[in-house]
Formats: structure tokens, C-alpha cells, sequence
């Protein structure tokens, strides 16, 4: 079901800890994580929850200002399109979110590194594979070392 | 040329004699023969200095922001890519309509000057006259005759819309260019065939060049916002640091503000002082949206709505592995 970070082949732990940052809506991604807590499913520690409004309140900025300042991966996570506790936030999400990955991936970051997905309050599961497979890319792609601000510091 | 140049002081004449306008923006001619700068007329007699060469290059729509907060109507001068960007700000609520009288000039498409540097052909040179597709460079030793189409811009080269889309008088004829369309996005596709490594040094490299002089940001009819958020000490936004991650930080952003909104003029590369080729950032963002969303030119139509900003039930996306509801 989930995959822990120690399991994944050929990984050295002390080598590098990679550092995914998820900004999960409050109505749904947010009660979903809570749910994957209560049900006791593992899901890496690795992951830093930063919890929005909406999904379409991460602006550009937050992205790129998290993988400037040390993310290796950074998760955006809504309710389903048709489900936004304010009618039509997700569906801004998905056009902006959309045309911003593509821009980054052209900028030079893999698109591996940024995930945006939907998850319902409902899918406590769904919660803890999307963070497990994104730690999981990330883990085979290595520290993200692009777009980083020099004086950036672990 | 020089007779659309003797309409333009006329109508420019006519327009501030009998009040039509109170304030005339279009070009003056400078020293050299590749400067020809925005003027701003108010008196009658200064109309005489108008001019329209092969180098008014300079999209003039942009100055309405400000000019329009301290004069009551203006006449402006507007080819066809400065007419989207006219559109684009009237679209964005940055002016009134109303206010503006347009005279609409067909562009034949202007010339580099550093193209003519290039060829070694500035020495000397006092003027370029231009006939139909040749160009005559006249020297003080002599006339030099070649092809328009060497020494155009290259986003002259690429223009869909030489005529403007919006004007309330045209005072030339409507000209017919024939452009390559195929090779619209041909510098992004040549992006995107790199490895991620690749384009990720060929950016850091471009970046690292950026001066933070904000002109690519002044000149833009796209970034039109009263307070800009690089002007924002508090929003944690504006560093200043010479860090390349603060100018990777400003043009990434800048550029997906201006998403949907872009008109293709150009401008940004062409006033950059570092030579950062700026509009491979928006024709990339142009590029996606036409595949995701739809074809759109923003400032053409201003009835049709712009993509960023609205959305569909059915939308397509780049994130899910079926696409969105499409495909």
C-alpha cells in the first residue's frame, strides 16, 4: 500500500532527506491528510504541510520561493474539480497550475518535482500515495539543486 | 513613407488646432539614424517634428497610462502590434477608450538597427528609405540597395498583425504580409528538445546577465499594474540582492503575470539592455495556453475572454496522467 522511505532501494537515508512541501487546501486535501493521521497510515515525514485556504491561493510566488529556499518537491493539493467549498477555486487552479508547470519544467526543473492533485477529505489513502510516490521521484531524481538561491543554507 | 509622415504632422495640425485633442503622442527624429523616440506634443507648431520612419519601432500605447492622468484626450500614433497592446489595457481597465483618439499606421515592419550594424552598413549612413520590399541606405558617399526582409526584426518577420486592430482613422492602406507560420514557436520547440540540464543552464546563463533595470517591465502593456509587486518591500518579493535566484525569481514571475496577456510585441527583448531573449518566456507560456485552452491572441478581440482567469468545466490539464476531463 505505502512505501516508507527506508524501503526504497538503494536509498541511503543519511545521505539525503529530501524536503517536499505541500500546500493542501483546508476543506478537503487538509481533512484528507488528517484522515491518513487518524487511520494510521504511513505517509513520509518528509513532507511539510502548509495548509491553504484553497488551492488556488498558492500563488507562483509560494512555488518558486519554495524551491528556491531548500524544497525538493512541492505538492499542491485540492478538492476534486466540481467539489471547491468556494464553487470555481480548483478550476483556476487547474489552468494556472497547469500552464505554471510547463513553465517550470522549462525553466529546467523536472516535472517529476511538482505534483498538483486532487484529494477529497474522504481519501486518506489517496493522501498518503501521492505523498509517497512524490517522494519517491524525488528520491530517484536527487536533490533539487535548480533555480537555488545561493545563500540558501540546510 | 514621407508621405504618410506629412499626413501625420497634418492630421496631428488639424487635431490640437481645433481641440479635438488636447496632447499628440508619436515619434520625433533624433541624431542618428536609428533613433527615432516618443514625443509628446502639445503645441501646434511642434508638429512639424513628427515623423514615420523605419525605426519608430516604439509602442506608444503604454505612455497612455500615465499621459491620460493629466490630459483630458490624446491622439496617438499606433501600428498593428502597438494596437493589441492599446486593446490589452482597455481591456485591463487601465484607460478609457473614450479618451483616446487612435490614427492607425500599417507597419511594412521595422529595421534593426543592430541587424545594420551587423552588415557594417551604419557607417556613414545619414538615412534608410524603404519601397515596397527594398531597402535604400543612403550614405554621404553614395546609395546602398538591399532586402527588407534581412534587416527587419526578427519579431517584425513573425508579425500576424501588421495592421492595427483597433483605430479610429487608418492613414495608410492596409498592407499583406506573408508570414511563416510553422515557425511561430520555433525558438520554444528548440528549448523544449534540450535535456532539463540543458535548458536549466541555458536560463541560469541568460538570467545571470539581468541588470534588474526593470525595463523589459516598464515597457510591457501587459504589466500595467498601479503598484507592481517587485515595488513591494513587504511582500517579501522585491530583493535587490545581486543572488541569481532574485532575477530567476523576478523573470519567471513577470513573465507568468502577464500570462494570457502577452501580446506578442516584443518589446521586452528588444529594450533589454543584457540582450536576455525575454519573449521565449512568453511565447512558451503563449504556446501552452493555445494547446491546452485554445488558440488566443490577447488584444485582438476584447469581447473574447482571456484564459487565465476564467475556466471550463471540461478543461484539459498537464498534471494528470489522463489530462483533465479531455483526451
Amino acid at each position: 500500500m505505502s512505501i516508507e522511505a527506508k524501503e526504497i532501494e538503494g536509498i541511503n537515508k543519511n545521505k539525503f532527506e529530501p524536503l517536499i512541501v505541500a500546500f493542501c487546501c483546508n476543506w478537503c486535501s487538509y481533512a484528507g491528510a488528517d484522515l491518513a493521521g487518524t487511520s494510521r497510515l504511513s505517509y513520509p515525514a518528509n513532507v511539510k504541510i502548509i495548509r491553504v485556504p484553497c488551492s488556488c491561493r498558492v500563488s507562483e510566488n509560494f512555488v518558486l520561493r519554495a524551491f528556491q529556499r531548500g524544497a525538493d518537491a512541492v505538492v499542491i493539493a485540492g478538492c476534486h474539480p466540481g467539489d471547491c467549498h468556494y464553487t470555481s477555486g480548483n478550476y483556476h487552479t487547474r489552468r494556472r497550475f497547469s500552464i505554471l508547470m510547463n513553465f517550470l519544467e522549462y525553466m529546467g526543473i523536472e516535472k517529476e518535482r511538482f505534483t498538483v492533485d486532487w484529494i477529497s477529505a474522504a481519501e486518506g489513502h489517496k493522501f498518503a500515495s501521492v505523498m509517497n510516490n512524490a517522494l519517491e521521484k524525488v528520491h530517484k531524481l536527487g536533490p533539487n539543486r535548480k533555480l537555488r538561491d545561493d545563500r540558501w543554507k540546510r | 513613407m514621407e508621405k504618410i509622415t506629412e499626413k501625420i504632422r497634418e492630421i496631428a495640425k488639424l487635431a490640437l488646432e481645433n481641440g479635438e485633442v488636447e496632447k499628440i503622442i508619436g515619434w520625433n527624429k533624433g541624431d542618428t539614424f536609428d533613433d527615432s523616440y516618443p514625443v509628446f506634443i502639445t503645441d501646434v507648431d511642434d508638429a512639424d517634428s513628427l515623423i514615420w520612419d523605419n525605426f519608430c519601432v516604439n509602442n506608444l500605447s503604454k505612455y497612455l497610462i500615465q499621459q491620460l492622468k493629466v490630459s483630458k484626450k490624446i491622439g496617438v500614433f499606433l501600428k498593428g502590434c502597438d494596437s493589441r497592446g492599446f486593446s490589452q489595457i482597455v481591456k485591463d481597465n487601465r484607460i478609457d477608450r473614450d479618451k483616446v483618439v487612435i490614427y492607425g499606421l500599417s507597419c511594412p515592419g521595422m529595421i534593426d538597427p543592430e541587424k545594420v550594424k551587423k552588415e557594417g552598413l551604419h557607417k556613414r549612413l545619414l538615412s534608410v528609405k524603404r519601397s515596397g520590399n527594398e531597402l535604400i541606405f543612403i550614405k554621404k558617399d553614395g546609395e546602398q540597395k538591399a532586402s527588407a526582409e534581412e534587416f527587419e526584426y526578427d519579431k517584425c518577420l513573425q508579425c500576424r498583425y501588421p495592421n492595427p486592430v483597433v483605430y479610429d482613422q487608418l492613414l495608410t492602406e492596409p498592407v499583406d504580409r506573408e508570414v511563416k507560420t510553422l515557425e511561430r514557436f520555433k525558438d520554444v520547440e528548440n528549448l523544449e528538445a534540450l535535456s532539463s540540464e540543458e535548458r536549466s543552464a541555458y536560463w541560469v546563463d541568460q538570467f545571470s546577465k539581468c541588470i534588474r533595470c526593470n525595463a523589459c517591465r516598464n515597457i510591457c502593456p501587459a504589466c500595467s499594474c498601479e503598484k507592481c509587486v517587485f515595488d513591494n518591500e513587504k511582500a517579501d518579493v522585491s530583493g535587490k540582492a545581486k543572488a541569481d535566484s532574485e532575477e530567476q525569481f523576478y523573470h519567471i514571475i513577470r513573465a507568468y503575470h502577464v500570462a494570457g496577456r502577452c501580446v506578442e510585441c516584443g518589446e521586452c527583448s528588444r529594450v533589454c539592455p543584457a540582450g536576455i531573449p525575454l519573449h521565449k518566456l512568453n511565447s512558451k507560456i503563449i504556446k501552452d495556453i493555445n494547446e491546452l485552452y485554445g488558440d488566443y491572441d490577447a488584444g485582438v478581440d476584447p469581447s473574447e475572454e482571456a484564459p487565465i482567469g476564467t475556466y471550463k468545466l471540461d478543461d484539459s490539464d498537464s498534471f494528470t496522467e489522463h489530462g483533465g476531463e479531455k483526451k
